[in-house]
């Protein structure tokens, strides 16, 4: 029998999804993250600025972002593996044709655009699909999944000096683009689950006989599953609340890595020992990945709750690290920060899906990554501008740990807002138990 | 700032001019009251000024042959010494070989700390350095001054025939320093025959997942049809 959305198979072929899921987030982001090596050599090569040659990398994210919504709702209309096909080809023509290095133009509409759109269909269906596989073991599934890019970048980084010593940069390119070429055979792994909803184009849910539906199930039920975007999330406060705490925490988020060199220098930390704390970042990421995901599957701790966790302990080494002033500490605090990166980054997609639902989650994804971005764009400037003011870098510090506390609050009311609503339900389904209030026996009939 | 074992410091003099060294003695050191002495070799040189724990020697430099180590010896219960390098600016570039393709634009940049008289580009012919006429390859080599310490030698059209080293020398009043890129060109079958290779395994791999799939819903349905006819009966 062929799987079904609403009876996700929680295992089996799953598993086969997300090692694809994981080869994606390596082909995507970590290419994304190794870029910089490219810099010094594109901007030598076309005599430009630092500054424009950095739009390079600026569009590319910027493309990623608000791209995002747009291929979750292709997700929805086609399945997610078109998707990611069409977004392993994009991806692989903006390296490819990368490898002309016509002028700067050029290098922002291939490298940039292309690019950003490629990794932008590839990275949000691979990220949906393993929600939409599992229930259960969701979390370790997701957590597996983000691990891939830890896993890559480590290994990109050597990987890519070597390309470009051997073939120069833009051999280097093309290479990198037939590397990205293999998210396609990823795709082509992400077999679509039959959701019952999917083939027709609209389904209805039965509603019993009578008037005994209560009215907490015409809330939970989505009577028509929606085909195109869903706009109308904006309007479910609990997606609001989640989406602010997403922009505050993005706005920390990429604040810390931006700092933390120019911080060892400030230190008197040399090259080489500084590049080791990047590696450190990596590794302890990956492991915060894998563990959370084991912990978050035993289903011990409500998702969200081990959320605020993990950002609490962020925000908390993010305070620390400035007290660091030699290597050995900052190492320490680097590792912890490191760490909580990882569990929170695990557990985030898994937090969205529990709180908005399946049937809405790839709009959902697709939204809250767009609304995520404003914190991405903003950040960096803003704490720049902080640690102008003060005149030191650990200001930039303060500001990130700062931020994400506010971010945690966020959460703590989205979670007092869901408890509330679960407790209000509970008094009303009381007399209404010989109806059948559980919308999952409503999609059985169908089938 | 002295204190331990010995300390160099380099110091770029690219122009005659008049050059400070001082010597001074940390606070918790050691030595009380050394016994200092100036060395440049073996010559001794006489110290302008002293102070409590700090001593200084005044250098005037007016031609190359001045550049070169100058030490200061401290000698009491220990002896330290630190020396200064007096040299022309060095210049910084790429160490790693210069990568490109045929028919491609090559870029080499040299930058110094402080601008220089004047720039001169060299291509190795033998052992003979030989210098880059602007004027007699006006299609080839491209020279941008982008500032006073940096220039840029650009070369277009590349062949086999380009490969080699290429100099770049920047002339100081006091002497001239030099940088070395070394110049490699490939076909452009290079980097294709590894991309080929990729793009053939990934077209491969996907048939295979796609044949595998067709037969497998094939499988399944034959089965369902089997039974289905069970039932039936």
């Amino acid at each position: 029998m062929q799987a079904k959305d609403s009876n996700p198979p929680d295992g089996g072929y799953g598993w086969v999804v997300v090692v694809s899921a994981f080869v994606v987030m390596g082909l995507t982001v970590a290419v994304l993250k190794t870029f910089g090596l490219f810099f010094v050599e594109i901007q030598q090569h076309f005599d430009e600025l630092a500054s424009t040659t950095s739009w390079i990398t600026s569009v590319t994210i910027a493309v990623f972002h608000l791209g995002a919504p747009l291929a979750s709702s292709l997700c929805v209309q086609y399945t997610h593996r078109t998707v990611v096909i069409t977004g392993g080809l994009l991806a692989f023509s903006g390296m490819a044709l990368g490898f002309f290095g016509l002028n700067m133009v050029w290098m922002y509409a291939t490298t940039g655009f292309l690019q950003g759109l490629g990794i932008s269909f590839s990275w949000t269906p691979a990220i949906s699909i393993v929600s939409h596989y599992f229930s259960k073991k969701r979390a370790l599934a997701n957590a597996i999944a983000s691990a891939g890019e830890c896993a890559f970048a480590f290994t990109f980084g050597p990987f890519f000096q070597w390309l470009i010593s051997q073939y120069g940069w833009k051999g280097a390119l093309l290479i990198i683009g037939g590397i990205q070429l293999n998210i396609c055979v990823c795709g082509a792994l992400m077999r679509p689950l039959a959701s019952s909803c999917l083939e027709a184009s609209h389904c209805k849910t039965e509603t019993p006989p009578g008037n005994g539906v209560s009215r907490r199930d015409k809330e939970d039920e989505s009577p028509i599953m929606h085909k195109t975007f869903n706009w109308m999330l904006v309007r479910r406060p609990e997606f609001v609340l989640y989406a602010i705490f997403g922009t505050l925490a993005a706005m920390s988020f990429f604040v810390p890595p931006l700092f933390l060199v120019p911080l060892s220098y400030s230190l008197g930390i040399d090259e080489s020992w500084t590049a080791s704390l990047l590696s450190i970042l990596a590794m302890v990421d990956f492991g915060g990945r894998l563990l959370c995901g084991w912990y978050a599957n035993l289903h011990v701790t409500k998702t969200i709750h081990l959320l605020a966790m993990t950002i609490t302990l962020i925000s908390t080494s993010l305070m620390l690290l400035p007290l660091a002033n030699n290597y050995l500490s900052l190492a320490i605090f680097t590792g912890f920060y490191g760490f909580f990166f990882g569990t929170t980054v695990a557990i985030h997609i898994t937090v969205l899906a529990d709180v908005v639902g399946m049937p809405e989650f790839d709009s959902a994804l697709g939204l809250f990554m767009l609304i995520r971005s404003t914190g991405g764009f903003v950040g960096p400037p803003l704490a720049g501008l902080i640690v102008d003011v003060a005149g030191d870098y650990r200001a930039g510090f303060y500001m990130a740990g700062a931020t994400l506390v506010l971010s945690a609050g966020f959460l703590v009311i989205l979670d007092r807002l869901q408890q509330r609503k679960k407790r209000g339900s509970k008094i009303r389904t009381k007399p209404e138990k010989s109806t059948l209030p559980y919308p999952s026996l409503h999609l059985l009939k169908h089938q | 700032g002295v204190s331990g074992t010995a300390l160099q410091k380099n110091v770029s003099v690219g122009n005659p001019t008049k050059v400070e060294l001082t010597c001074k003695l940390d606070d918790n050191s050691k030595l009380k009251n050394p016994q200092v002495t100036w060395k440049r070799g073996n010559e001794t040189i006489s110290h302008s000024s002293k102070t409590q724990n700090s001593w200084t020697v005044q250098l005037t430099i007016s031609d190359g042959s001045q550049l070169g180590s100058y030490s200061c010896i401290l000698k009491g219960e220990v002896e330290v010494s630190a020396t200064f390098h007096l040299q022309v600016p060095k210049i910084d570039g790429k160490e790693r070989p210069i990568i490109t393709y045929e028919g491609d634009l090559a870029v080499m940049v040299c930058k110094t700390e402080y601008a220089p008289m004047a720039w001169t580009w060299y291509r190795t012919n033998g052992t003979e350095l030989v210098a880059i006429n602007l004027s007699s390859h006006t299609n080839k080599f491209r020279i941008k001054r982008q500032s006073a310490n940096v220039n840029r030698l650009e070369i277009l059209k590349l062949t086999k025939k380009d490969i080699g080293v290429y100099w770049c020398e920047a002339a100081f009043r006091l002497g001239s320093s030099k940088r070395s890129f070394e110049l490699r060109v490939l076909s452009i079958l290079a980097p294709l025959k590894p991309f080929i290779a990729i793009v053939a395994e990934v077209v491969i791999l996907v048939t295979t997942i796609a044949l595998y799939e067709v037969y497998s819903k094939r499988k399944e349905e034959e089965g369902e049809r089997e039974f289905d006819q069970i039932e039936q009966l």
